[in-house]
């Protein structure tokens, strides 16, 4: 059996030791957050929101900050669903779809209606609340993972909807209805406009965005410190104990449930009007991915997680964006990595000049065995990446070989983590350090957003098995 | 004078193992009742039965004379019957007073506009049930005060997870007050505690308490009145000691005595 | 109604050999499950990777459109390739993305299942781009085999997958019911602890599990390719979901029940298709998984397990 297995004592027996364990910048860090009252939190989150704009004039960086704020919110949504009522919901990204659907009908020409914003809004939310109810309904018999299998499959069956019911008999009409739009999705929508504000720039919408942010924030803030927050995170720990505490789990589950869709409906509806479309392909399984990575990333549960992790998730698959700087900071992030897990450090230092050396004395060898393979190799400027590309031995046939390499690299690196011998995985890792360094020039710098995806798999992973509780959660236990 | 509780002929069987048979019992407001009795012999499942965790296959609850049949586990507990758990279900992620003040659920009214608006009306009952929730935890003295009213539950030692449970069944405002096995996994300092602790909950709160304990110290320091069960049959009630010196009780605790030798 | 009696029995065909698939899927959802108690979202995943070994295996096989060996013996090659390569991969998964979150929170391992469903498409998706490719089924089956009854035709890959199927499942009742492995693991499903106590070796029973389920989920994946030709990086999220809907209809951790849901499901996906419409099979299909656990929750064959408080 494993033996990191934990009873109840040993927890009580370690808990001061841990706390008090957390030393240096970390427990520095953790200090004044401590210190700071919340009011300060949430002025800083604001402070930083509303000068953004005032600091750049770039639009895509505005772009990128209003779509942080906006999964920030349908996050938050999540977060009240998951991290506090513990229900695990996988059709999360249904409730953001109708939320846009319901914005695309009640503000196009598809329809012919055209509301003030103001109503549609107050029309998603209603709606919003009503699917929550409904598909909380299945949560009243449901427990934990078949929650989640039924849920996963009424996200899909919103999809496939919207994508399919373009044509529909409906009694009262001779030929079969266009209801969704189908894949082309419903366009031209009307813009967001309320009390005689109308969003047209991005910077608009941005302010939109973040205020609605900011006011879930608050919401969220409120309800969790509140009978209903404290009545979810005991239903989330013990659902027996707390119906046997007084607390009525099926009212609870239905509100949170109904909840967390008014949110998500919200947000799907500012999102559409932003987007200024709505389309089947917005609300796939790939955003699901990417909002269950948000809440754990920051930590179930914890607010300023959610912004945090918004942050990450979003901000940094736009930096990758740029070749050239993703190539740096992949590198950089690989040299981080060694230094902060090797121990003691000169090791990462050798490490790394073990790699270069590798690379150079394979490279001539690679050359002279096959030189038709590397004819076209020339060096043509200096610079850091510009070194590196001419450190490895890349090939003509650079896809091809890399796409093996990309799977012999799969085998190194599960290898590598389970020899125990530290001489011997030293030397392992030169190889592995050389193939990754290879497969990111043949390939995944050249497809930059499968790349991105299989980091977030990759992050996901790592993050599970090294901090089960996100960056900002609490330490939780589950006792055996 | 009439009974807060009252079992009439209840019976409970799982599959064919018949836990609960045609018991019946009653408690008196204010009365201090132990049910004691060998493993297995169904004396957490009548705790179960009465806080509506399982139904009866026959037989009636009454509590104050109004039958508990088919109500939810949470509308029992608003009536004014609270529990503590044999194996502790504890909330163990929130802090010592949020684990408190949560069992306040049903005794509180803020509606969600009132909680997201923070209205002055939520801040008080806010403000009430942190001070109550401090008040059921001064009753252990110093243990459960200070610096731990915010440490998570799990951080708490074993006795004082025990304590911390009956606060959190005491916070629900209940009339009768069901313990299971309170002094389990305690030091005989720490049982004898538990016993005056339990005179104290229905001198001072005015709790009905029905208790199940296998540590007879205890069980004889406070009960007015013992019901030993066997196999799901009741087979004998009376004072402490009318119930120890029952041959039935000490042939179920012992084995039956070897006749023919 | 004659419309209707003249296209059951081509439906029921159609239904057996999608359900032959989904059964397959739902019981290695079901084994881990009932192992681990946990759901092992990578699982489709694991199917995808399967068809598309298949598809390695084939195409280093039958070179520019001429077979080098005999196909029955390129069928089984795809087969137990696809299955060697697949409980490897499911055991790897285990190892690296499993094990180290045995004890820690419930949404842990999902999270983690999760992260490596997303890992394996795209990593597919990198190598081998988004492209549909097909298998070349007319160049291993004549594509006008078949036995007829009446005016019914079941043409030679459906058989072919039935058959298939149903000699994997009697094996691996077999295995769980006679061998001392499946004694463990039925023992591991129940008591984890217990039976460690009881000199049970747990991970061993967990691999062995995990290799079973992804080798059985690998054969499905050939055999989709066999029937329905098209493979691609993104087929085992569907896939997926319906295995692990067939698991839960028929009672997840039970193994006779995976078959059932399986089978089940088939049956009403392809009676949806041809009875109904074939755009909605889907949500059809998560009706119908709706309706079973609304009224059985814990699914056709699952024991209603009584809480101990």
């Amino acid at each position: 059996m494993s033996k990191d297995k934990i009873g109840k004592d040993e927890w009580v027996a370690s808990y001061q030791q841990r706390s008090a364990g957390i030393v240096g910048w970390r427990g520095a860090l953790a200090g004044i957050s401590e210190r700071l009252p919340t009011w300060a939190w949430f002025a800083l989150v604001i402070a930083i929101g509303v000068a953004i704009p005032m600091l750049t004039s770039n639009t895509y960086i505005i772009r990128v900050a209003g779509n942080i704020a906006l999964m920030a919110t349908l996050a938050m949504g999540l977060n009240l669903v998951v991290g506090y009522a513990g229900l695990l919901d996988l059709g999360f990204v249904a409730f953001y779809g109708v939320g846009g659907y319901v914005y695309a009908y009640l503000s196009s020409d598809f329809s012919g209606v055209h509301l003030p914003t103001g109503l549609t809004l107050i029309i998603v939310i209603g709606i919003g609340l009503l699917f929550g109810l409904l598909l909380g309904l299945p949560s009243l018999r449901l427990v934990g993972d078949y929650l989640a299998i039924v849920t996963l499959g009424f996200g899909q069956i919103f999809v496939q909807l919207m994508t399919s019911m373009t044509r529909v008999n409906l009694p009262g009409h001779e030929r079969p209805v266009n209801l969704t739009g189908g894949p082309n999705g419903i366009v031209n929508l009307d813009p967001f406009s309320i009390l005689g504000f109308t969003a047209n720039t991005v910077t608009d919408y941005y302010y939109v965005l973040l205020a609605v942010m900011v006011i879930i924030l608050i919401v969220g803030f409120h309800l969790n410190n509140s009978r209903i927050g404290r009545a979810w995170r005991s239903l989330r720990e013990d659902e027996l104990a707390a119906d046997a505490m007084g607390m009525p789990t099926r009212q609870l589950k239905l509100l949170a449930f109904a909840l967390g869709a008014a949110i998500a409906g919200l947000s799907g509806a500012l999102f559409a009007a932003w987007q200024g479309s709505v389309f089947p392909g917005n609300f796939d399984i790939a955003l699901l991915i990417n909002v269950y990575a948000i809440i754990v990333l920051g930590g179930l549960g914890s607010l300023p997680g959610v912004i945090v992790g918004s942050v990450l998730m979003i901000a940094i698959p736009e930096i990758l964006r740029n070749v050239e700087l993703a190539g740096q900071l992949f590198y950089l992030l690989i040299i981080v990595t060694l230094i902060a897990t090797l121990r003691p450090r000169w090791q990462s230092v050798a490490l790394l000049v073990s790699v270069i050396v590798f690379g150079l004395i394979l490279k001539p060898i690679l050359v002279a065995l096959s030189p038709a393979s590397f004819a076209a190799l020339e060096a043509t400027s200096s610079g850091f990446v510009d070194t590196i590309r001419n450190w490895l031995a890349i090939p003509i046939e650079a896809k091809a070989v890399g796409n093996l390499a990309f799977g012999a690299l799969i085998l190194m690196i599960l290898l590598v983590t389970r020899i125990k011998d530290m001489r011997v995985r030293f030397i392992a890792l030169i190889p592995t350090l050389y193939l990754l360094s290879f497969v990111w020039e043949t390939r995944l710098s050249q497809e930059p957003s499968i790349t991105r995806l299989l980091f977030v798999g990759v992050l996901l992973i790592v993050l599970m098995i090294y901090r089960p509780n996100g960056l900002l959660g609490e330490r939780r236990v589950e006792v055996v | 004078m009439m009974n807060l509780l009252e079992l009439k002929n209840v019976s409970k069987h799982f599959g064919g193992l018949q836990v609960v048979n045609d018991l019946s019992l009653s408690v008196a407001p204010g009365e201090i009742l132990s049910l004691i009795g060998p493993n297995g012999a169904g004396k957490s499942t009548v705790l179960n039965l009465i806080t509506g965790l399982y139904q009866p296959d026959e037989g009636d609850i009454l509590l104050n004379g109004q039958s508990l049949l088919g109500r939810e586990i949470h509308q029992i507990t608003r009536l004014g019957i609270a529990r503590t758990f044999q194996n502790l279900r504890l909330f163990l992620n929130m802090s010592v007073i949020e684990n408190v003040m949560s069992a306040a659920y049903s005794r509180t009214h803020a509606n969600l506009f009132e909680i997201i608006l923070r209205t002055p009306s939520f801040r008080r009952e806010e403000a009430r049930i942190r001070e109550m929730a401090q008040e059921k935890l001064a009753f252990f003295g110093e243990r459960l005060k200070g610096y731990r009213l915010d440490q998570p539950a799990y951080s708490l030692s074993y006795a004082n997870r025990r304590r911390l449970e009956i606060a959190r069944a005491m916070m629900t405002e209940p009339k009768l007050l069901l313990l299971d096995e309170p002094a389990a996994g305690m030091n005989p300092n720490e049982s004898l505690e538990v016993t005056e602790l339990i005179g104290q909950l229905r001198d001072e709160a005015g709790l009905t308490i029905i208790l199940i304990e296998h540590d007879m110290t205890v069980v004889g320091g406070i009960s007015d009145r013992v019901i030993a069960l066997d196999h799901g049959v009741k087979i004998a009630e009376g004072t402490f000691e009318q119930v120890a010196t029952d041959e039935n009780v000490v042939e179920a605790y012992l084995g039956r005595r070897q006749e023919n030798k | 109604m004659d419309a209707f009696l003249a296209q059951l029995p081509q439906q029921i065909i159609n239904g057996l050999t999608l359900g032959a698939v989904y059964a397959l899927i739902a019981l290695g959802y079901s084994m881990v499950y009932g192992v681990l108690q946990m759901l092992n979202f990578a699982h489709g995943d694991v199917y995808m990777i399967g068809a598309f070994i298949g598809y390695g295996v084939m195409v280093a096989l039958i070179p520019e459109g001429a077979p080098l060996i005999t196909p029955v013996f390129i069928i089984i090659l795809m087969l137990l390739v696809a299955m060697l390569g697949c409980g490897l991969l499911g055991v790897a998964i285990e190892q690296f993305a499993y094990r180290p979150l045995r004890n820690s929170p419930r949404l842990a391992p999902l999270i983690s299942a999760l992260g490596v469903s997303f890992f394996l498409q795209n990593a597919v998706q990198l190598t081998l781009t988004a492209e549909f490719r097909n298998y070349q089924t007319e160049l291993l089956i004549p594509p006008g085999a078949g036995f007829d009854f009446g005016d019914t035709r079941l043409p030679m890959t459906r058989a072919l997958v039935i058959v298939i199927t149903i000699i994997l499942m009697i094996v691996l009742q077999y295995l769980v019911r006679r061998t001392k492995l499946g004694k463990a693991m039925r023992a591991v499903a129940i008591d984890r602890e217990a039976a460690a106590m009881m000199g049970v070796d747990v991970d061993r029973v967990i691999i062995a599990t995990f290799f079973i389920g992804s080798a059985l989920a690998g054969a499905a994946g050939v055999l989709t390719g066999i029937v329905f030709t098209r493979v691609w990086h993104f087929m085992g999220f569907t896939a997926g979901l319906k295995g692990f809907t067939a698991a839960v209809v028929g009672g997840i951790g039970n193994i006779p029940g995976a078959m059932l849901g399986g089978f089940l499901l088939g049956m009403t996906e392809s009676f949806a298709v041809g009875f109904i419409s074939p755009t909605y099979r889907d949500v059809i299909a998560f009706v119908v998984l709706v309706i079973v656990l609304l009224v059985r929750p814990r699914g056709l064959l699952g024991a209603r397990i009584p809480q101990k408080v």
